[in-house]
């Protein structure tokens, strides 16, 4: 838990604060050619709440935490520590496989709520302080894009992409083979098989809960 | 007793092990040589179960540990403790937590209990002071002391393998492993702990073991005594083991 949540909260910080910044930069100067820039709090809102903030905090979650569980598992395979619990008759999926699975389904979306927030801020810091625009009018338009559809859509993603990049990247740990270069194999291929993954269950998901939440596109 | 009946595994469209046939008494102990990638290590993980053959049956008291489920191979491992070849201790542990690892794991014990087995062992491997070290912190020897710590703390298996115990280590240390290897199956055969080594470095071999394997190419060329070993004819095997010849 300390090491996945903890030990993450600064990329997670970066990652999100530069991303809200990025997002409202770009849409504040679309919505200024058309006269709309007072609705930037509304589009930054909705998108960071529902999608970029899970997305794009899962993939630098991956990329830090997926890639460390598949290294440390496929390290412990390469040198017999996975062999050591077997003799001992302790199951090797019990005891490395089943924590790292619940801490991350568990961390991952505490910091998707934390990354969002800083997004937020950040996009804040643009709509105030470049494009001079009223921050109580940002922050009412987020409070808006705040209901139950949209939290719900942002807590539920984080949850299974915590749990699919577990699986992955444990699965790949403990099928490492062939010393550093099939530890090198395992952990890239963790990386890019949860990036990979990411990104098409948010499609799915996003349609599942379409249909659930009753949003129609 | 162990069985190994024509026991055959390829590995990367390589034949390890050519239908290799042999049995030893838990009481045993034995040397398995060979060169590099001879398949020497392959037998002991074969004959924890850990991995399995693409042909052939592993006997263990009788019992085929080739279709057992891994539920009931954890119930013949513990037969046996393994030390491999770099000690494969956990990282993230002391060497105190390492040694009582398994006693933690089945809950059994007070934490007293637990601490006073810790000391006990690691005083018998002879680093009773390296308890609050972690095992960065440790030479190669100390590391394969603690192992073989660790394994006696789990449990009083009823033979010990050693996966190459020597191997990377200067010759003082080596012999200090190779006597500890002989205190833990002193004894009169039928009633010690028997011990399998794999090693190529022989004049260790020699030191511990009674009974002599010599794997080429995927087969068993040798099965003796250490008299019958340094009387072989064979110019590839004399080579071999030329270090005990002088």
């Amino acid at each position: 838990m300390d090491y996945i949540g903890a030990g993450s909260f600064f990329i997670v910080f970066l990652v999100s604060l530069f991303i809200g910044m990025a997002l409202s930069l770009q849409i504040s100067t679309e919505l200024a050619s058309l006269g709309l820039k007072m609705y930037t709090g509304k589009i930054v809102g909705i998108s960071i709440i529902r999608e970029i903030g899970p997305v794009a905090i899962a993939l630098s979650f991956a990329g830090r935490v997926g890639s460390g569980m598949a290294s440390e598992i496929g390290a412990m395979v390469i040198g017999h520590q996975v062999d050591i619990l077997r003799v001992y008759g302790i199951d090797p999926v019990k005891k490395l496989v089943t924590p790292r699975i619940v801490s991350a389904a568990i961390m991952l979306p505490v910091l998707t709520i934390i990354g969002d927030a800083v997004a937020l801020f950040g996009g804040a810091y643009i709509v105030i302080f470049v494009s001079q625009e009223s921050g109580s009018f940002y922050w009412s338009q987020i409070r808006a894009a705040m209901n139950f559809p949209n939290i719900i859509s942002g807590i539920v993603k984080p949850f299974v992409f915590g749990y699919l990049i577990a699986c992955i990247s444990c699965y790949l740990g403990l099928s490492t083979k062939g010393g550093a270069i099939g530890l090198r194999r395992a952990t890239t291929t963790a990386v890019v098989l949860s990036t990979i993954m990411i990104i098409i269950s948010d499609f799915f998901m996003t349609q599942i809960l379409f249909m659930i939440l009753g949003m129609k596109a | 007793m162990i069985e190994f009946q024509n026991v055959s595994l390829m590995y990367n469209q390589h034949r390890v092990l050519d239908e290799i046939s042999f049995c030893m008494d838990f009481s045993e102990k034995i040397a398995i040589l060979g060169g590099s990638g001879e398949g020497k290590t392959t037998i002991l993980k074969l004959m924890l179960g850990l991995i399995h053959p693409d042909s052939g049956r592993i006997l263990i008291n009788n019992q085929d540990i080739t279709v057992l489920p891994e539920p009931a191979l954890r119930d013949l491992r513990i037969y046996f403790s393994i030390v491999f070849q770099e000690g494969a201790l956990f990282d993230s542990l002391s060497v105190g937590e390492n040694v009582a690892f398994y006693l933690r794991e089945r809950g059994e014990f007070s934490e007293s209990d637990i601490e006073k087995t810790v000391r006990t062992f690691l005083r018998k491997v002879g680093i009773e002071e390296a308890i609050d070290l972690m095992p960065e912190e440790l030479s190669g020897g100390m590391q394969r002391r603690v192992a073989i710590a660790r394994s006696l703390a789990a449990h009083q298996p009823k033979m010990m393998l050693y996966d190459e115990p020597t191997t990377g280590l200067d010759p003082i240390t080596g012999d200090t492993i190779c006597a500890l290897m002989n205190e833990l199956s002193a004894g009169a055969p039928q009633q010690r702990s028997g011990l399998a080594i794999v090693t190529h470095d022989v004049p260790a071999a020699a030191s511990v073991a009674e009974r002599f394997l010599y794997l080429r190419q995927g087969a068993i060329f040798f099965d003796g005594t250490l008299e019958a070993l340094k009387n072989t004819d064979d110019p590839g095997l004399r080579k071999f083991i030329e270090d005990i010849l002088i």
